[in-house]
C-alpha cells in the first residue's frame, strides 16, 4: 500500500506488572477498511484495541490516526466511537439520549444532533424505539442501539470489542452481516476484535491474528487460511483446523519438521494405495458432510470430510492419501518454510 | 408450633408498633383536649384546636420553620457536593495515599458528633459563622457515612460506562455528572431522607450554636418554649411538638413506600 495507512502502531507495547500485555505490536491499517484482531482469550488483542481507544497508555511505541500522532491523546480527542461487548448503553438514558450522548457532550446544535439521529437510527432499524429504555429493549435491539451510537456522529474510525459475543448464534449471523454492510455504506474504518475466527475471516478485509501479546500473522482471510505463517495460525485458523504431521511419517521431507495439511485435501483411498494409514476416532455429521477424525501415532487433529450422511465406525482402519502441493511445511520451530 | 411462632412473631410486632407509637398518641390526645382532661385521660372530655392556637400565637414557629427547612437544605446540598466529589475520588480515582485517607473518613464514623461540640464551637466562631445557618450545618457536611456511601454506589457503576462515556467526549466531571449521579439516584433518595430526618431532629449543636431567634431551628424553639420557667402545659406543649413534628410525618406518611424502596435499592446495589 503507497498510501500512508490511517491507523498506525509503532512498536507499541504494554505490560501489567508482570504480566504480559502486549509486545512489539507493529500495524497498519488502510482507510475504509475492516480489520480483525483475532486470537485466543487473553492474547491481548483486546488491550490492542484499549491502547488504540485511549483507555489504556502504552508502555512503549507510538500510535497515529489519520497521520496525527496520539500515543498519549485523550480518549476524547482520538475522534473515534467504540462499541463494547456488553454495550455499555447508559441504563438511565432512553435509545435517543443514549445516542445522542456524545454528541450533547461535544455541544452539536440541537437541530443537527435530531438529524444525526435520526439518520442512525433509521440505518440501524431502530425508528420507533427512542423513548424506549435499555432495559426495555432485546439483547439485539441493545446492541443495535450501541451499533447507532457508534455511528451517529460521523467519527471515521470505528472499535468494536466483540460486539456480537452476547447474541445467540442465529442473531449473530445476521447481525455480522449487518455490520459489513453498515461499514462498506459508510465507508468507515473498523476495527474488530473477536475470539471466533468464522467472525474474523467472514467480515474482515484483514485479518490480524495474535498469540501471548504478539501478532503472528497480518493478511486477508485467504492469506491466513491457505498461507499460515506458522503452526499456530495453521491451528487456529479454519474449521476443521490443519492437521499437523511430523515430517518423520512421510517420505523426503526429513525428521525434523512439521507438515500442514487441511481435511479437504485429504482422499480416502482403497487399503494397499494410501500414504497413511489411520484409525477411525469419531463421525460428525455437520450436514453437507460428515467430518471423520483419524488417529494416527504421528499427527495431530487428523480429519478429512466425506460428502452428505457417512458415518464410519470407530476403530475402523482406512487409508488416506494426498498431494504434495497441497502440504504445509513448517521448519521445527513452528515458522513457514518457502513453499 | 409454627402456627404460635407466627402468633408471636404478629404479636410481638403489634406490641412494639404500639409502645412505639403511645408517646406520638398521647402528644396527640393531650394536644386535643385541655389541660386538665388531658392529664385525666378523660374520654368522653370535649375535644378542642385551643392548644394549637395558644402555641403557635407563643412563639415565632413560622421563623423557627423556614430556620430549620433552610438548615435541612443548606446540609443536604453541602452534603451532596462534598459526598458526591469525595465518593467519586474514592472509587475511581487513583491517588496516593488514597487507601490511608479513606480511613481517616471512616474513623469519623466512630467518633460522636458531641465530642466535638467544643472544638467545633471554637472554629464555627473562628469562622465568624455563629448563630449562622451556615454554621450550624457546616460540621455535618462533610459526611463520613455519605462519603462511604456514595463511594459504595460509584463502584458499583459498571467501568464499560465509564469508559464509554470517555471515548464520546465526556471530561472527568462530565462523567460524574452524566453517569455516575444519575445511576446513583437511589442511593441519594435514601441518604436524603436519613440526613434530613437527621438535622430535623438534631437539638444539641443548634441548641449551642445559636443564640436567636432569625437562625434558631424548630427543635431549639419548641424547648425554649417548653421551658419549665415558662410555666409547664402538657397539652400546648404537645401541640407545639404535633406541629414541629407534622411536616416530617406527613411527609412519611406520603412517601412511605419510597422510604422503604430507596433503603432496599440502595443496600441491593
Amino acid at each position: 500500500m503507497t498510501t500512508t495507512p490511517f491507523v498506525k502502531l509503532d512498536g507499541v507495547a504494554k505490560r501489567w506488572n508482570g504480566q504480559l500485555g502486549v509486545e512489539g505490536i507493529k500495524l497498519d491499517i488502510p482507510e475504509g477498511s475492516f480489520t480483525a484482531l483475532l486470537g485466543p482469550s487473553g492474547c491481548g488483542k483486546s488491550t490492542t484495541l484499549r491502547l488504540l481507544a485511549g483507555l489504556e497508555l502504552p508502555d512503549e511505541g507510538k500510535i497515529l490516526i489519520d497521520g496525527k500522532d496520539v500515543t498519549t491523546s485523550a480518549a476524547s480527542d482520538r475522534n473515534l466511537s467504540m462499541v463494547f461487548q456488553s454495550y455499555a448503553l447508559f441504563p438511565h438514558l432512553s435509545v435517543a439520549e443514549n445516542v445522542m450522548f456524545g454528541l450533547k457532550v461535544r455541544r452539536v446544535p440541537k437541530k443537527e444532533r435530531l438529524e444525526k439521529l435520526h439518520r442512525a437510527l433509521e440505518i440501524t432499524g431502530l425508528l420507533g424505539l427512542e423513548d424506549r429504555k435499555p432495559g426495555e429493549l432485546s439483547g439485539g435491539q441493545r446492541q443495535r442501539v450501541a451499533l447507532a451510537r457508534a455511528i451517529v456522529a460521523g467519527q471515521r474510525l470505528c472499535l468494536m470489542d466483540e460486539p456480537l459475543s452476547n447474541l445467540d448464534a442465529k442473531l449473530r449471523n445476521a447481525v455480522r452481516k449487518d455490520i459489513k454492510k453498515l461499514q462498506r455504506d459508510l465507508g468507515i474504518t473498523v476495527v474488530y476484535v473477536t475470539h471466533d475466527q468464522t467472525e474474523a475471516m467472514s467480515m474482515a478485509d484483514t485479518v490480524v491474528l495474535m498469540k501471548d501479546g504478539h501478532i503472528q500473522q497480518v493478511g486477508s482471510p485467504e492469506d491466513l487460511y491457505s498461507r499460515p505463517n506458522n503452526t499456530f495460525v495453521a491451528e487456529f485458523v479454519g474449521a476443521p483446523p490443519m492437521a499437523l504431521l511430523q515430517s518423520s511419517v512421510l517420505d523426503g521431507f526429513g525428521d525434523d519438521k512439521t507438515i500442514g495439511i487441511r481435511a479437504e485435501n485429504i482422499q480416502i483411498v482403497p487399503k494397499g494405495e494410501g500414504r497413511m494409514r489411520c484409525t477411525v476416532n469419531e463421525s460428525e455429521f455437520l450436514g453437507a458432510e460428515t467430518l471423520i477424525g483419524l488417529d494416527h501415532a504421528g499427527a495431530a487433529g487428523l480429519c478429512v470430510l466425506k460428502p452428505g450422511l457417512s458415518m464410519m465406525a470407530e476403530g475402523n482402519e482406512i487409508d488416506i492419501s494426498f498431494h504434495d502441493e497441497n502440504l504445509h511445511v513448517f521448519d521445527a520451530a513452528g515458522q513457514r518454510l518457502a513453499g | 408450633m409454627k402456627s404460635l411462632t407466627k402468633f408471636m412473631d404478629s404479636f410481638g410486632a403489634i406490641l412494639l408498633a404500639i409502645i412505639w407509637i403511645s408517646p406520638l398518641l398521647f402528644a396527640f390526645w393531650a394536644a386535643t383536649h385541655s389541660t386538665s382532661d388531658a392529664v385525666n385521660l378523660n374520654v368522653f372530655s370535649p375535644w378542642t384546636l385551643d392548644n394549637f392556637r395558644v402555641a403557635w400565637a407563643g412563639a415565632p414557629w413560622l421563623k423557627y420553620f423556614i430556620n430549620t427547612f433552610m438548615l435541612v437544605t443548606v446540609i443536604l446540598i453541602g452534603q451532596f457536593f462534598l459526598t458526591t466529589l469525595a465518593g467519586f475520588a474514592f472509587a475511581q480515582l487513583q491517588f496516593p495515599g488514597k487507601d490511608f485517607v479513606f480511613i481517616l473518613v471512616l474513623m469519623q464514623l466512630f467518633i460522636l458528633p458531641e465530642v466535638l461540640i467544643v472544638e467545633n464551637y471554637a472554629m464555627i466562631s473562628r469562622l465568624g459563622l455563629f448563630d449562622t445557618i451556615l454554621g450550624v450545618g457546616m460540621p455535618y457536611m462533610a459526611s463520613a457515612f455519605g462519603i462511604f456511601l456514595m463511594r459504595q454506589a460509584f463502584k458499583g457503576v459498571p467501568i464499560e460506562l465509564h469508559e464509554a462515556a470517555r471515548i464520546e467526549g465526556c471530561g472527568l466531571l462530565g462523567i460524574l455528572w452524566r453517569v455516575y449521579v444519575p445511576l446513583a439516584k437511589p442511593t441519594y433518595l435514601a441518604y436524603a431522607l436519613v440526613s434530613v430526618s437527621t438535622h430535623w431532629n438534631n437539638f444539641l449543636w443548634p441548641l449551642i450554636v445559636t443564640n436567636s431567634p432569625e437562625t434558631r431551628p424548630l427543635t431549639v424553639g419548641l424547648s425554649i418554649f417548653g421551658a419549665p420557667e415558662n410555666g409547664v402545659d402538657i397539652s400546648v406543649i404537645s401541640a407545639a411538638t404535633l406541629m414541629s413534628v407534622a411536616p416530617l410525618l406527613i411527609a412519611f406518611l406520603i412517601f412511605q413506600r419510597q422510604f422503604v424502596q430507596a433503603f432496599l435499592r440502595a443496600g441491593i446495589k
